[in-house]
């Protein structure tokens, strides 16, 4: 009796961690953390891939603006694959507020006999280039026969760079500084003459003198908080994650 | 009130954008298929004219009452349903399912109908903020007064109205 009374305890409980891991699994995930353009959910690459990719990610965000997130993840929780890529890139806000350039990268791997799934969703801002047909022909030709061949990373890769061929002169980099409120330049530029006025102040007799390290401090408290851009820390520098693009149904997407 | 109004009645204007994107894309469409199936005109043929029903029917936003969407909605309906038999039939002519040019009609379509589902649900949200806000206190006092009626919703697709499953 006893022993039954424990295992029907025991039953319960399992029930309740499953379904809250159940009712759990049917949201999208947050993004990680500390920000940043690759999210590798499902560990398709390696080290040394991830940060290839994010590095040309990052490159290519700093000087247009556009956000191309990789997201991976092994289980889509239910959603059809492009329901699941829109939703991330709104709750994510990938792309820039008013320019609505973010693309998602949505790739869901082959794992044992459930198909793989693939979609590229893209922002209102990068319909017009990157329409459905161009970006269904983009998964269908240099993502898909990749991932034909496990190789996660080389359509990745290879999507990204068609995407970027294309997107190539539409965006500049303006758009970064409506994300933070404060332009860069304004920042770094009264950064430094706060230095300076502490500086003319105090003399030099103070142990001011490593300016380097005070400057990297400062940024961190002159940027003010945005609304869902939290710019502390990163990945090797400033991502402060998605910036409030919206999606509206753009992007096609491909099975394998 | 006025602003919640005029939310809805931008948001039915994007709506019908959507649909009338698809409507664009049916052309094009069926001037492929004809190329490789020559056989299928009768499919074809009820495509073209679900095409025509469907975009006769427009709705002033005014008028944004349920039998008025009903109407809007069955048409369309009738048009999705004449599609997926026509993508149906790429089974059977495999040239055609190769063509590129198929292929990237198909990838829109799929993605009209993406924006399709996108801008009706947002049209259903804004719609349920103004049905509430005009049925509120102080609101419903004067609301019918002014003219300010509740608007009608879409209605959640039932098998019919459901997107057409693009096979990729």
């Amino acid at each position: 009796m006893k022993i039954f009374r424990k295992n029907k305890r025991c039953f319960w409980l399992f029930f309740l961690l499953f379904g809250v891991a159940a009712v759990y699994a049917q949201d999208i995930p947050k993004p990680m953390y500390p920000p940043r353009l690759v999210n590798d959910f499902a560990r398709l690459f390696s080290p040394e891939e991830t940060r290839a990719l994010e590095q040309k990610l990052r490159a290519y965000h700093d000087s247009t603006s556009t956000q191309i997130y990789v997201v991976t993840v092994s289980d889509l929780g239910g959603y059809a694959v492009s329901d699941y890529a829109f939703k991330l890139g709104e709750e994510w806000g990938v792309g820039q507020k008013g320019k609505d350039n973010g693309a998602v990268i949505l790739v869901k791997p082959k794992v044992g006999n459930s198909r793989g799934q693939a979609f590229i969703a893209t922002g209102y801002g990068l319909e017009a280039r990157l329409n459905d047909a161009y970006v269904g022909r983009i998964v269908r030709e240099r993502m898909i026969p990749y991932f034909k061949e496990n190789d996660y990373f080389g359509g990745v890769n290879s999507a990204v760079d068609a995407i970027i061929e294309r997107l190539s002169g539409e965006f500049d980099a303006d758009g970064q500084q409506d994300n933070g409120g404060v332009p860069i330049g304004l920042i770094l530029v009264s950064v430094i003459v706060f230095i300076i006025i502490l500086r003319l102040i105090f003399g030099n007799n103070r142990h001011i003198n490593n300016g380097g390290s005070n400057r990297g401090g400062g940024r961190f408290i002159f940027f003010p908080p945005s609304g869902g851009s939290n710019r502390t820390g990163g990945f090797g520098g400033n991502f402060g994650g998605g910036g409030g693009g919206r999606f509206g149904g753009g992007g096609a997407g491909g099975s394998w | 009130m006025v602003e919640k109004q005029e939310a809805v009645a931008s948001q039915w204007g994007n709506v019908q954008n959507a649909y009338q994107r698809r409507a664009d894309l049916i052309p094009n469409l069926v001037a492929t298929v004809k190329g490789y199936a020559e056989h299928e005109q009768e499919t074809l043929t009820k495509v073209t004219e679900a095409r025509a029903k469907a975009t006769q029917i427009t709705i002033d936003p005014e008028n944004l009452t349920e039998e008025n969407i009903r109407q809007y909605q069955q048409a369309q309906a009738e048009l999705s349903e004449a599609l997926s038999r026509l993508l149906l039939i790429q089974e059977n002519y495999p040239e055609l399912k190769a063509n590129q040019n198929f292929l990237a009609l198909q990838d829109e379509l799929a993605g009209t109908e993406n924006r399709i589902s996108v801008e009706r649900n947002r049209f259903n949200q804004l719609v349920k903020e103004y049905n509430a806000y005009i049925r509120k206190f102080p609101q419903i006092i004067y609301a019918g007064l002014f003219g300010f009626k509740p608007k009608a919703y879409f209605q959640a697709a039932d098998e019919a109205q459901t997107a057409i499953q693009v096979q990729f």
